[in-house]
């Protein structure tokens, strides 16, 4: 297929039936609209560039910068359609909860202003919610911004009332679906597509999904929050469920290992919401149900996302013969010198001094003579064999003696012949007045 | 599936019910008590005992508690292999015998006042463990530096007029801190609400020269920070700044190892984390008009419905706040530095570094409460019960701190909770107090008691040691301010005394050894 333009790209996504053995359900069918399939990844490149198309080539022309409260794929989608167009893109956002996603928005060539923590000394007259804060810096600007306002910009929802939600329609042979379900972001994906939905068939029964208050899912607001966005509509949904991360991270672990789909969280917690929701009543569906559920966009954004909740899923074989094996026992076996013994020994056998520290703290201050290998490249070192001949005499050095004693532990596991620790570390050696060199 | 279940259909959506209309039983917000606070507030007698001795308001403090509090601190020292000091940020309260305890504990005392740092000498502190902070007039300067008492500097015009005082009354050379302000970050614009303190990091280099100028009678010991910020990744950015602004005064040949990381480590102050997030929704649900209202006219804390969408910002201090205190330290110190891309305690430990805390609020957790009798109890034709005090929101400013903490209550004598049927059960009530004024309520909010109170019955007010306690206490309309009481408990036997007659070492009373 070829295109003029990458936002030609956008929309007509597959609708993918999710395979009955995975979901259980008897009497539904379970379609995924599979949105992470739009060209920047998400469902947000519908409403971002529904949001711009009108006013871009205006703006380009005036030198506007376009700008958007999004910490997300609004964020990611906007910045790569301005990018295309020529147009700087700022993003203003609480603080950046994803760090792949900071790092793909900067990668893009975003700007991004993070909104300071909360006072720990409470002020009243102070604090106020980001939204005031963007509107208070666009009336004080003079039209140098393009503001897509997403949380109350109708064009957001009329992106899926023209686009997803006929699409659905289509692929389902012009039967709408029986349930529908969405996660509760902007609202304006879960709204737009109900729109379309009713209009075709005022029967379907709508579902939202919203994030358990404790618990952030990354592009799902709580139950509080949703109220705070200016599309949300409570009229819209005919109920709505709360869903929590370790949820959301099930469903999307299912999508990714057994139906192919490289779902992120939000599209998990709505393949999670979905099937609970629908198995509630399935035992009492008459004929066959269709639900659609979104699968907003994908999962390699959230991988740190990912490691702090489920570190299991992301973990590595344990290197055997590392640091980290090396027990109390062997380490308090290692010849600790003080430093004066240590003195002495360097100007008699001219050992190698290695420093373990990081390099920052080592170019600061070091023993004369001093090597440095910070402790994770020496762990490195060590899995092939001895970085260093085992008859050459080694001292180690640490802040305080203890890392050092545990890396000549695994030198001498590993057959070397005089691995030293210097007793106390660096700060014995500092306290007892011996000299120290600085290389910057 | 999850947790709550929101039948968000207006049909179905009840605005308001008999269940919850006025004079319902607000959702609770249990305050988080651990031992000995949470036995003494069991201890009825002794605490009317005291309170019809002295009066009401009657502050308790705990100097046992502040010990813990310092062990608990140092414990995270320990963990991440560090030294240096953890400094009691003495502005959270004034009380005489939990200054004059940690005297008598490895902690170290931060003061913002010419009256504190006299406070602090008196109570034991030796100049070397003592820090100023904050503004600072001539006086408080020139005693600091007379005692050597290290000195927070706050702007360069600050250094230079100290050295220009050394030399002015020939006093030895003082002990010098650098607080900083507004580090740099890379990637994205990290935005900061305006300080009123501490030098701009874009001027460190002027002020470092400021120090080597005068080092003959300025001695930089190291940089500080503090924050007033939750949030962890502006100190973490500010910590690593300290760490960068150390090697820059060691290059100029400054002997500074002095990171000091200030305070704003945090109470959790609630037992249960759900019910913050149930009364907080409750309170969403009651500015959009879609829940029964559980405020004083409708007050929202600031938040407010602007055409049924939510608008403004939650005006309130995180009650339940799990990761607060030594807990907040630790996380701060695991942290990895964004540029260095080592652990910060690494960081800090690898540059022979020494560490600097200042916890306040955090050093007084757990550590006192506020008592206060009841006066009267009313209903309202709308049917609110009003509960008013002998005290007023000056006394007990939780409120004015946006902290939320239901009172305990602590009834009179003879007064057992089988009393009459009509008594029985929860209530909500809102708190008047003591001033002719309209606006002095206690609480804004109806809070939870365990039944109805009756003129006589004690409410306390739970770890209120931290700044709500006696900070804006005064004697408007003639009313008292709180007297204060230390307690302690040896073998499980309570002893108390007036604040100011705590010492560590007890006067000897009968049958104590000579």
């Amino acid at each position: 297929m070829r295109y003029d333009s990458i936002t030609d790209a956008i929309g007509d996504t597959p609708l993918l039936r999710i395979d009955p053995q995975v979901h259980g359900l008897e009497n539904t069918d379970l379609y995924a609209k599979l949105e992470l399939l739009n060209p920047f990844g998400s469902v947000k490149d519908r409403a971002a560039w529904n949001m711009v198309r009108h006013d871009i080539d205006a703006a380009a022309r005036d030198g506007r910068t376009v700008v958007e409260l999004s910490s997300g794929n609004t964020a990611k989608s906007l910045a790569l359609i301005a990018g295309a167009h020529g147009l700087p893109f700022r993003s203003i956002t609480n603080r950046m909860k994803v760090p792949e996603i900071k790092d793909l928005l900067l990668l893009i060539g975003a700007e991004i202003e993070e909104l300071p923590g909360q006072a720990e000394c409470l002020d009243p007259t102070a604090g106020d919610d980001p939204l005031t804060r963007i509107h208070r810096v666009l009336q004080a600007s003079e039209g140098e911004y393009l503001h897509t306002d997403q949380y109350y910009n109708p064009r957001n929802t009329a992106a899926h009332v023209e686009g997803t939600g006929p699409e659905i329609i289509k692929d389902l042979g012009g039967q709408g679906p029986d349930v529908f379900i969405a996660c509760v972001g902007t609202a304006g994906s879960s709204t737009g597509v109900a729109t379309a939905l009713r209009e075709h068939d005022p029967r379907v029964q709508v579902v939202g999904l919203v994030a358990a208050k404790s618990d952030f899912i990354p592009g799902i607001r709580n139950i509080d929050e949703v109220h705070e966005v200016g599309l949300f509509d409570p009229a819209t949904y005919d109920h709505v469920d709360a869903v929590s991360a370790d949820q959301a991270l099930d469903g999307m672990l299912t999508l990714i290992r057994r139906c192919g789909v490289l779902s992120g969280p939000t599209g998990g917690a709505a393949f999670h919401g979905a099937v609970e929701h629908l198995r509630r009543d399935d035992d009492q569906v008459q004929g066959r149900r269709t639900a659609v559920f979104i699968v907003c966009d994908r999962a390699e954004s959230y991988l740190s996302y990912v490691r702090k909740r489920r570190p299991e899923l992301l973990r590595r074989p344990a290197r055997a013969g590392s640091v980290a094996d090396v027990t109390d026992e062997q380490a308090a076996q290692v010849p600790a010198l003080t430093v004066d013994q240590a003195r002495q020994w360097i100007t008699e056998a001219r050992p190698l001094v290695v420093d373990l520290r990081g390099s920052f703290a080592y170019a600061t201050q070091h023993l004369p003579g001093s090597v440095n290998i910070v402790d994770e490249v020496f762990d490195d070192l060590t899995q092939a064999g001895l970085p260093v001949d085992a008859d050459q005499p080694v001292l180690l050095v640490c802040p305080v003696g203890e890392r050092s004693a545990r890396y000549a532990a695994l030198l001498r596991d590993k057959g070397h012949t005089d691995a030293r620790s210097l007793a106390g570390g660096v700060v014995a050696w500092r306290d007892a007045g011996a000299p120290m060199v600085r290389t910057r | 599936m999850a947790t709550e279940t929101l039948d968000a259909a207006p049909s179905t959506m009840p605005t308001s019910s008999p269940v919850n209309g006025p004079g319902a039983v607000p959702l609770p917000l249990d305050p988080l008590l651990t031992d000995p606070l949470r036995d003494l507030l069991q201890e009825r007698t002794l605490l009317h005992d005291l309170v019809r001795a002295l009066g009401s308001p009657l502050n308790l403090v705990l100097p046992q508690a502040v010990a813990t509090n310092v062990d608990r601190f140092r414990a995270v020292y320990r963990d991440h292999g560090l030294s240096g000091h953890v400094y009691y940020a003495h502005k959270a309260n004034r009380s005489s015998a939990l200054v004059r305890h940690l005297a008598s504990t490895p902690a170290r005392l931060d003061v913002a006042s010419l009256g504190e740092l006299q406070h602090g000498l008196g109570a034991g502190f030796t100049p070397d463990r003592l820090m100023v902070t904050g503004p600072k007039g001539p006086e408080l300067l020139w005693l600091a530096a007379r005692t050597g008492a290290v000195v927070n500097v706050d702007s360069v015009a600050e250094i230079a007029a100290l050295a220009q005082l050394v030399r002015a009354h020939g006093l030895p050379a003082v002990p010098v801190l650098v607080r900083l302000t507004a580090f740099p970050t890379s990637g994205t614009t990290m935005l900061r609400r305006t300080s009123r303190f501490g030098i701009d990091h874009r001027d460190l280099a002027t002020a470092l020269d400021l120090l080597v100028e005068h080092r003959d009678v300025l001695h930089m010991r190291g940089v500080a920070y503090h924050l007033d910020t939750i949030g962890l990744d502006e100190k973490i950015t500010a910590l690593e700044g300290c760490v960068l602004a150390l090697d820059e005064a060691v290059r100029r040949g400054l002997d500074a190892r002095v990171v000091d990381v200030g305070g704003g480590f945090g109470v959790d102050y609630l037992a249960q984390p759900d019910q913050w997030e149930a009364w907080t929704s409750a309170l969403t649900a009651a500015v959009l008009g879609r829940g029964p209202a559980m405020t004083w006219d409708g007050h929202g804390y600031g938040l407010r419905s602007e055409n049924g969408v939510l608008r403004g910002a939650l005006g309130l201090y995180p009650a339940s706040r799990p990761l607060a205190g030594p807990r907040y330290l630790d996380a701060l110190l695991s942290a990895t530095a964004p540029t260095l891309g080592r652990p910060l305690a690494t960081l800090l430990q690898e540059g022979l570094y020494d560490l600097w805390t200042e916890p306040g609020r955090a050093m007084v957790d757990q550590a006192g409460a506020v008592l206060a009798t009841v006066l009267e109890v009313r209903d309202t034709p709308t049917g609110h019960c009003l509960v008013r005090l002998a005290a007023n929101a000056r006394d007990i400013s939780t409120e004015d701190h946006g902290v939320l903490m239901d009172p305990v209550l602590v009834p009179a004598a003879g007064r057992e909770p089988d009393g009459p049927a009509q008594d029985q059960g929860p209530v909500g009530a809102y708190l008047l107090g003591n001033l002719c004024l309209e606006a002095d309520l206690l609480s804004r909010r109806a809070v939870r008691l365990p039944r109805r109170p009756a003129p006589g019955d004690l409410l306390a007010f739970a770890n209120t040691a931290g700044y709500f306690m006696d900070f804006n206490a005064d004697h408007a309309l003639h009313q008292p301010v709180a007297r204060t009481v230390a307690l302690t408990r040896d073998h499980g036997a309570w002893d108390w005394s007036l604040d100011e007659q705590y010492w560590p070492a007890p006067p000897p009373t009968a049958g104590s050894p000579a």
